[in-house]
């Protein structure tokens, strides 16, 4: 090599870049190694991501059937027509040329578009059960109309309309934290799932499986073929327990009843009852089966469909409407006045503080401590025993056992409260359906605890004798839901099986073949041994039968070759407020079949407002005329 | 006398012929008619064009720039030396010819002479000139490059890269630093002036991004590989669609006209700049390595070549090709991998054009003609 007198310096610096060069592809190497051997498998799935495109067609849901098959909730095809934003915003005369087409206007249009509930990525739905023909016109005239789709879409249709709107529930679009659990079970963005009711509980049944065509695509997203399909399989059936007719019948009577009671004065306030709202639940206490639940005032389940309009929502929310949506047979809270007795008298008799036979002088009053505590509208019923101071609801004798357990305390603990709890008051039911309210039974250690927690809240952190007494007639802080009180009287009437409240029997194919059943659960036995049991049902059948009985007026003339019905009237007070009539029975009384309580908020007596629309439902389901609701007499 | 008849009689020089560097040249060349068909095939059916259009293009500059090659080989190197000036001085003068309304703008980029259906871009061709320009000088002043021949090259370089980043072409101006660098270092440039320069290069870089010389797109292209999840569908979009067609090709590839990210043209300007990925995904790691190796045997017998050149023009000119043909393989390769930023420099025999093909092609028959008289 000729290079000159520093040669062995350009020699050096020859030397230094080739090791440049050297350190250069071991670099490409070692990036190509992890690119193609460390790394290469997540490259592998986003270049199968990159060609695969996944179009998703939802399922039609199963439908909603009674007890004997009619159906309560349907599908219906339904053509919508989507824009996409992208090319909304592009062109301003393809939503005109729409607007023409579909008969509105291009500021009702443009408002759909902007409707902030639909995701940025996805076709906006502006047009809903659009005529085929102008479907067929926008396929013609596909260029007129980019970015215009129109799908058909299995919406979700009520036969009868606003029938058992609570308990069937609503559907709509998934929302963020609905959808984080429920990803790996394939739900996307944009699905519908039930949000309420059965649609809710049972959404694993009804759902379907969702229709997904596999394409191929180029970087243009052009479809170069299709690579598989699988067409969507409708949802499974679910049969309830719900009848229809008894269902149409409960609502009707309670909407009757609650009318009725609106246009009668309180002669003690001479102002109209309010009776804004209220609740019935129809069990069969042989199996805890759910016949008919109402609530009132109930919404109608089709403003959901679709998306709900703001304005109709803000309706639905608005106190003034008492809160329709609101399931108050599970979820509304109640002190169960003197239905509660059932409590204190089988925690009485199975105690042994006393026997049926312990009789006591009601004189209209009873005095403990330094506070008197009176009957209603201070009434006097002499020398009664237990079965007659139910029939007749004494509140003295009822307060008497009251501050009896409370001085024997020491031996008998909270057996009251013990006792309601085992048949289920102030306990969740179990029901599967959402938002079941607790209720509350309160005792000295519940009361303590709050006001140690919060003193502010909750100044009296004792319990006096006179808690004992309120309690006793299910007044002071315990609160039940409608349902549990039907529970627990279901309970009693079927000899003390408690049952976890049931409101679907089957799982069907869609041509009516049983997939599964969903069978009856019994939750626990509360002992109610003859000496028990006996003294109070016929306290309960005297409520209904004997002259003197509380809900006898309101059962006058009622066929006796129907039903033998024992019943309990209940007229809680709620401070502030007009009494809350509660009526909660079961018939036949000796092999009940039917477990039927009414709540009325603001309504009076529970043997004038409540007893009533029981009547008129027992009427029907005894196959009798059924006659409109006449309010009975009363004090309780 | 031996000397003088080696200088004299063409045929004895090639006698000395690197059959080991041409075989490579060939090989690699060959490859990238391949990979230029695979990437270009399925797209060109899709609309009705003729399927093996770039194939056949592809083959015609393979087979000019041989011709171009033998030409470059068989006339002494020392007479190009001689007449590097005027090279120097046509070049600029096409520089600047294409700067005027002679020249004709594509992607951008004021840089090509449209010539028929072929477009002639005279930056791949300045590339080589300046290369046997810097050689010639730093040659006749034996190595001894004292600050003030310093400037006299750094202008001499400075000059025909000004007016390329008018077009601008920021690539190829990068070509043109690694050769620059490469050069004054072996043509015996002072430490301290390297040293000097290294920091003023570094000031100038930081200059530049602060200042806003370089136009937006510019800097969001450079800089996409330093956060590349950024923005998955705009300036990173080209480098992730890269990354995945390579990456998905793992050891074996998916096999040749088997990728769909080749295939369904997931890989913007893939038969040009991003050829790498189509052998990346349809060859897989066994042709990323071979395609490796191929090129490591080129600049091997290269840097060979200039150790052993019989004086230090030789020795330049094969250090200049040398520092371009290994800028455009890192650069080129390390863009289509995420480790350097994507410019537009193509990747050497591989990528699909006619100025780049011919200009390489040219510089290996330099190479060829340093080795084939290293001893005359």
């Amino acid at each position: 090599m000729a290079l000159p007198q520093n040669a062995e310096t350009a020699r050096l610096r020859l030397a230094m870049v080739g090791v440049v060069v050297l350190c250069l592809f071991a670099a490409m190497f070692a990036r190509l190694w992890y690119l193609q051997v460390m790394a290469s498998h997540t490259y592998v799935t986003a270049s199968i991501n990159n060609q695969v495109r996944r179009i998703f067609e939802p399922a039609p849901r199963g439908r909603i059937l009674d007890r004997q098959g009619r159906v309560l909730v349907d599908n219906r095809v339904s053509e919508v027509v989507t824009i996409s934003r992208v090319e909304a915003s592009k062109d301003p005369v393809t939503l005109a040329r729409l607007a023409a087409l579909l008969q509105t206007t291009t500021d009702e249009l443009n408002r759909r578009v902007a409707d902030p509930r639909f995701s940025p990525y996805k076709p906006v739905p502006v047009a809903e059960d659009v005529d085929k023909s102008k479907v067929i016109y926008i396929r013609e005239h596909q260029e007129d109309f980019p970015g215009v789709e129109a799908n058909p879409t299995a919406l979700r249709t009520y036969p009868y309309g606003t029938v058992a709107a609570h308990l069937l529930g609503y559907v709509g679009e998934i929302n963020d934290s609905e959808l984080a659990p429920r990803k790996s079970k394939g739900y996307r963005q944009g699905d519908d799932i039930g949000k309420s009711g059965v649609e809710q509980s049972y959404e694993d049944v009804l759902r379907g499986t969702p229709g997904v065509t596999t394409l191929e695509v180029d970087s243009q997203g052009n479809t170069i073929r299709t690579l598989s399909v699988r067409p969507p399989e409708q949802g499974h059936d679910i049969q309830l327990t719900i009848d229809l007719d008894v269902q149409k019948l409960t609502e009707e009577s309670l909407v009757q009843g609650l009318d009725t009671v609106r246009s009668t004065v309180d002669k003690s306030t001479g102002n109209h009852y309010p009776a804004p709202a209220g609740a019935a639940v129809v069990l069969d206490p042989r199996d805890g089966s759910v016949l008919a639940m109402a609530s009132v005032p109930t919404y109608d389940p089709s403003a959901f469909i679709n998306g709900i309009k703001p304005a109709v929502f803000q309706q639905l929310q608005d106190p003034g409407s008492h809160f329709p949506l609101n399931n108050r047979a599970i979820q509304g809270l109640y002190a169960p006045g003197s239905t509660f007795k059932l409590a204190t008298a089988s925690a009485a008799l199975k105690t042994g503080l006393i026997t049926a036979a312990y009789g006591i002088n009601d004189t209209g009053s009873l005095k403990v401590g330094n506070r008197v505590f009176h009957n209603a509208l201070n009434e006097s019923y002499g020398h009664i025993s237990l079965t007659r101071a139910i029939t007749v609801s004494s509140d003295v004798y009822f307060y008497n056992l009251g501050n009896m357990f409370w001085s024997q305390r020491g031996k008998y603990g909270n057996a009251i409260q013990d006792q309601a709890k085992a048949l289920g008051f102030g306990v969740k039911t179990g029901i599967p359906l959402t938002g079941e309210a607790n209720g509350r039974i309160p005792d000295p250690d519940s009361r303590k605890r709050l006001h140690d927690q919060n003193p502010k809240a909750f100044p009296n952190g004792q319990w006096f004798a006179g808690d004992n007494v309120n309690l006793a007639i299910g007044q002071g802080e315990t609160v039940v839901t409608p349902l549990q009180l039907a529970n627990a009287y279901a309970t009693f009437g079927n000899g003390g099986t408690v049952y976890e409240p049931r409101i679907a029997a089957h799982v069907l194919d869609h041509d009516g073949h049983v997939i599964s059943d969903i069978k009856p659960k019994v939750v626990r036995q509360v002992p109610l041994p003859p000496d028990v049991r006996d003294p109070i049902l016929a306290g309960l059948k005297g409520a209904v039968s004997d002259p003197k009985g509380t809900a006898h007026a309101a059962f006058a003339g009622f066929p006796t070759d129907a039903f033998d019905i024992a019943g309990k009237t209940g007229t809680a007070q709620v401070v502030g407020k007009e009494d809350t009539a509660v009526f909660t029975s079961f018939a036949p009384a000796d092999n009940p079949q039917y477990e039927i309580t009414v709540l009325m908020e603001e309504s009076g007596f529970g043997g004038t407002a409540a007893a009533p629309v029981a009547r008129r439902v027992y009427e029907g389901l005894a196959g009798k005329p059924v006659t409109p609701i006449q309010l009975g007499g009363g004090v309780d | 006398v031996a000397i003088q008849s080696g200088r004299q009689d063409p045929a004895a020089a090639w006698r000395h012929l690197d059959i080991t560097l041409l075989m490579t040249v060939l090989a690699v060349a060959g490859y990238g008619i391949v990979m230029v068909w695979s990437a270009t095939r399925d797209k060109l059916a899709a609309n009705g064009s003729d399927p093996s259009y770039y194939l056949k293009r592809q083959i015609v500059f393979v087979v000019i720039g041989l011709a171009l090659l033998v030409l470059t080989a068989s006339i002494d190197y020392r007479v190009f030396r001689d007449f590097a000036p005027i090279g120097y001085v046509g070049t600029i003068f096409v520089l600047l010819a294409v700067l005027s309304p002679i020249g004709s703008k594509s992607k951008g980029a004021q840089a090509w002479f449209q010539l028929g259906s072929y477009q002639l871009q005279p930056s791949e061709i300045a590339k080589v000139v300046l290369i046997v320009c810097l050689a010639s000088y730093c040659a006749v002043h034996r190595g001894d490059l004292d600050g003030r021949r310093l400037l006299v090259v750094l202008a001499l370089a400075l000059l025909p890269m000004a007016l390329i980043y008018k077009q601008p072409d920021l690539g190829t101006d990068l070509v043109f630093v690694a050769i620059l660098i490469c050069m004054m270092l072996v043509a015996g440039a002072r430490p301290r002036h390297m040293a000097l320069l290294t920091a003023l290069g570094v000031v100038g870089v930081v200059a530049v991004l602060q200042l806003g010389v370089l136009k937006h797109y510019q800097v969001d292209r450079l800089s996409a590989f330093l956060n590349s999840q950024t923005d998955v569908q705009g300036s990173t979009y080209n480098l992730n669609q890269s990354k995945i067609a390579i990456g998905a090709g793992g050891i074996t590839g998916k096999g040749l006209f088997k990728g769909t990210q080749t295939n369904l043209s997931y890989v913007p300007e893939q038969h040009t700049d991003f050829i790498f990925t189509a052998v990346g995904e349809q060859l897989g790691l066994v042709g990323s390595i071979a395609l490796l190796a191929l090129f490591a045997l080129m600049v091997w017998r290269t840097w060979r070549i200039s150790t052993i050149a019989k004086d230090l023009a030789g020795t330049l000119i094969c250090v200049g090709i040398l520092a371009m043909l290994v800028f455009q393989m890192f650069e080129n390769m390390g863009m289509t991998m995420g480790i350097m930023p994507i410019t537009g420099i193509p990747l050497p025999f591989m990528s699909y054009g006619g100025s780049a093909t011919l200009a390489e092609f040219a510089a290996i028959g330099l190479v060829l003609n340093v080795h084939m008289r290293r001893f005359s």
